[in-house]
């Protein structure tokens, strides 16, 4: 195939400008990621079977096509790939140009007037202004290596489950296991991700049960012309381009007369939500949750993959009161409270601690946190580590957001350690809570994107052995999560009876019987218990040890 | 150093954060990720106005998504200023800033809280006229009436950011002296220092140190 064709192809025929009067939001659902892989990998592109070219061309079937070719070569941004990498750009360059002669008259500049090797196999920038290129190099040299490995191990695991896939991504994954948990906890290949997500969050039920629902709601959104969506239409308008600007795929190029596809896409992701769902509508952040997604899944399984995010995990966290994100920061709380203990003192005052207040009234450092679980760190962490998030958040559920967070604020305490020693020896004194409360949040907002790393939290914190964090599994979460409703319900009616703030439904009536010492009391005495093994995993690790050894026999 | 906890407010998109790196950074990005939840970032400004005075202003820069609102008061509780931005090119902004104004007064009151309208976007208009979508006599007419400091800037050139930000300080500064000076005719000496730096009250290490 010459590179001509293939690149005719891709400008004209499959992702093509979209006029011929259809309506812009029932054109293809593309999949993703063309556009760079085009640019970025002519070279390898020679190697794709045409049938793949033709049809899902998105950044995983780049990679995968041949295993020969290490993620390094690929995309490590050594100096011949940069060569490469150049060479392709230019490349690209020909045949769009002499497709698009409907403007000819524009100036023809390369479509991609950036050094590619500055971004990566996502198209997200390498480094920026908290990782810089030497540290990402550095980190890459070893991590990309770390990757090649570990999907060796996913190819032996897949064969020996009778799976394996001639080099293909697999669209079967084996049964559920400890192993199946070890493996995904360690990082699902890249080039697989999409559809393990897809798999492991049981993407195609919800999809069998609602078969071309997503394309109704798009032909219905177009007809009816809605007018309760017309809010959210003009802000999800106003974020489309605020979604990733940096990343490549989701940039205008200077030759470009249409938008982007990405764009185009995740318009009509959040637009079909917006309708799907209107009691979420549509929330900031959510742009950046469809936004990842659609750089590993077409279309439609991005749109039921934000139902599953936003029903399964994070259960009304982007409603219009956000009431689920305020329940999450409050359970948050309670771990802090529970597992860092030292951290907890700082940020929230012993009379507040006392009483359960802070589950209502959210001590400050939520407001940065809040957005962690938002997003489900998109743009918080490097993008690497988002991903390895993600695996565990598809396999495990939402209580390794809590892990995570956990681990976050675990190393911004070790942060604020150092930094609070360095204000003792400058002030000769301890800093008011104000100003702690702006330090820790100074540090909160930028530690985490540094963790370019994910070995960092992954293998030095949450998945270590003798820590205690083993403990906080999906069922605590969830009573928590319920405990801490209650509470914040009860304690609203008790503001609102006490008059603390306007009652807002008006039906809450003063009780004379209920003076503040009762309700407190009544508040306090419903304190949460977290369950604990006998002080050491190590003892849950030795029977879990003795278990095996039973199931051998 | 006197420092004062600034909260930016305002319609999403209409440009709070590119004001703010403006201000900062001194840079702008065409296109910026929206912001989740908040920001915080800090700036000195040396007041031209009194001299040797150099300020810091704690910017607390949020989301502008209507429902983001309901976690606003954890952002302008004790806020000494707060920047109320508008899109010049578009009419429903300035009415989002309005209830800005409204919930402000309401709940924090005037009098401790020093307020900054601004029309964002200026550029646009010197490019195109015709995009001006709200005239700059209503909105000054509007700040006028409230007791506002107005500004129209644009965070892209530049234009502007720098002036609402010394304007602010100096009232904030001029505010919060004659305070002082009011609590130190009724009041020992002594508590002018004490306000201005608490000692904290839970940390036993400090007085030994």
């Amino acid at each position: 195939m010459s590179r001509n064709s293939t690149t005719d192809h891709f400008v004209s025929a499959e992702f093509g400008p979209i006029n011929g009067g259809r309506p812009v939001y029932l054109t293809s659902k593309s999949p993703s990621v063309p556009n760079l892989n085009e640019t970025f990998t002519e070279d390898f592109k020679k190697r794709l079977s045409p049938e793949r070219a033709q049809s899902q061309l998105n950044t995983t079937s780049v990679a995968e096509e041949s295993t020969n070719v290490s993620l390094i070569d690929l995309y490590g941004g050594e100096e011949d790939d940069d060569e490469e990498l150049e060479q392709a750009a230019r490349n690209s360059d020909v045949p769009r140009s002499s497709t698009n002669s409907a403007s000819a008259d524009s100036p023809r500049r390369p479509s991609v007037g950036k050094d590619l090797s500055e971004y990566d196999r996502y198209g997200f920038k390498k480094h920026n202004a908290h990782v810089s290129q030497e540290e990402y190099h550095e980190w890459w040299d070893e991590y990309s290596r770390y990757c090649i490995r570990r999907k060796r191990k996913w190819q032996d695991l897949l064969e020996k489950s009778g799976l394996g896939s001639d080099n293909d991504v697999p669209d079967r994954f084996p049964p559920r296991s400890e192993k199946l948990k070890r493996y995904v906890r360690k990082g699902i290949p890249a080039e697989w991700r999409g559809q393990a997500w897809w798999h492991f969050a049981r993407g195609q039920e919800k999809l069998n049960k609602n078969k071309g629902l997503y394309d109704q709601l798009l032909t219905n959104f177009n007809e009816r012309n809605d007018k309760s969506s017309g809010r959210d239409l003009e802000v999800i308008e106003r974020d489309l381009h605020r979604t990733f600007p940096e990343n490549i795929h989701f940039q205008r190029q200077p030759t470009d007369n249409e938008e982007p596809l990405m764009i185009q896409s995740l318009r009509r992701v959040l637009l079909a939500f917006s309708v799907y769902n209107p009691k979420i509508g549509y929330c900031q952040s959510m742009n950046f949750l469809a936004g990842l997604l659609l750089l590993f899944l077409d279309e439609e399984k991005t749109f039921w993959m934000l139902v599953i995010i936003t029903s399964r995990y994070l259960p009304g966290v982007h409603n219009v009161n956000l009431e689920g994100v305020n329940v999450d920061q409050g359970v948050l709380m309670l771990c802090v409270k529970e597992y860092l203990p030292e951290f907890w003192h700082r940020i929230v005052s012993k009379q507040q601690s006392r009483n359960n207040e802070f589950l209502y009234k959210l001590p400050p450092i939520t407001l940065c946190t809040a957005s962690w679980f938002m997003s489900c760190f998109v743009g918080i962490v490097p993008i690497e580590t988002t991903l390895r998030i993600w695996d565990c958040l598809f396999y495990e559920e939402s209580h390794i957001l809590f892990k995570v967070s956990l681990s976050i604020l675990r190393i911004c305490e070790q942060e604020l350690g150092i930094a609070r020693q360095n204000h003792r020896v400058l002030r000769n004194k301890a800093p008011s809570k104000d100003d702690e409360d702006i330090e820790i949040f100074q540090v909160l907002q930028t530690v985490p994107k540094k963790l370019l790393d994910p070995q960092n939290i992954f293998d030095r914190i949450i998945f270590k052995r003798r820590i205690s964090l083993n403990n906080l599994n999906q069922e605590e979460i969830d009573r928590c999560r319920k405990y801490v409703t209650s509470q914040r319900l009860k304690l609203k009616n008790y503001a609102d009876i006490m008059g603390n703030r306007p009652s807002a439904t008006g039906g809450a009536k003063r009780d004379l019987t209920m003076g503040p010492e009762f309700v407190e009391n009544a508040l306090s005495s419903e304190v949460y218990g977290f369950r604990r093994s006998l002080t050491a995993a190590h003892w849950n690790n030795s029977i879990k040890e003795k278990v095996r050894q039973i199931r051998r026999k | 150093m006197l420092q004062f906890k600034l909260v930016l407010l305002g319609d999403s998109s209409v440009g709070k954060s590119s004001i703010v790196h403006r201000f900062v950074k001194d840079s702008f990005d065409e296109f910026r990720e929206s912001t989740i939840g908040a920001a915080f970032l800090s700036q000195t400004v040396k007041l031209e106005k009194h001299q040797d005075v150099t300020i810091k202003f704690e910017i607390w820069d949020t989301a502008g998504q209507e429902r983001y609102k309901s976690l606003a008061p954890m952002y302008y509780r004790n806020a000494n200023a707060a920047l109320i931005v508008y899109d010049v090119t578009q009419p429903g902004s300035l009415v989002k800033a309005q209830s800005w104004v409204e919930e402000l007064k309401h709940k924090v009151g005037d009098q401790d809280l020093v307020i900054c309208l601004v029309g964002n976007k200026l550029d646009l208009c010197e490019a195109d006229s015709s995009v001006r979508q709200v005239e700059i006599d209503d909105a000054q007419t509007y700040a006028q009436e409230q007791h506002l400091l107005f500004h129209e800037v644009s965070a892209k050139t530049g234009a502007g950011i720098a002036k609402i930000f010394q304007e602010m300080g100096e009232k904030v500064y001029e505010r919060k002296t004659a305070e002082s000076a009011a609590s130190a005719a009724t009041q020992p000496r002594k508590t002018l220092n004490v306000e201005l730096q608490r000692p904290s009250t839970n940390d036993s290490t400090s007085c030994c140190a």
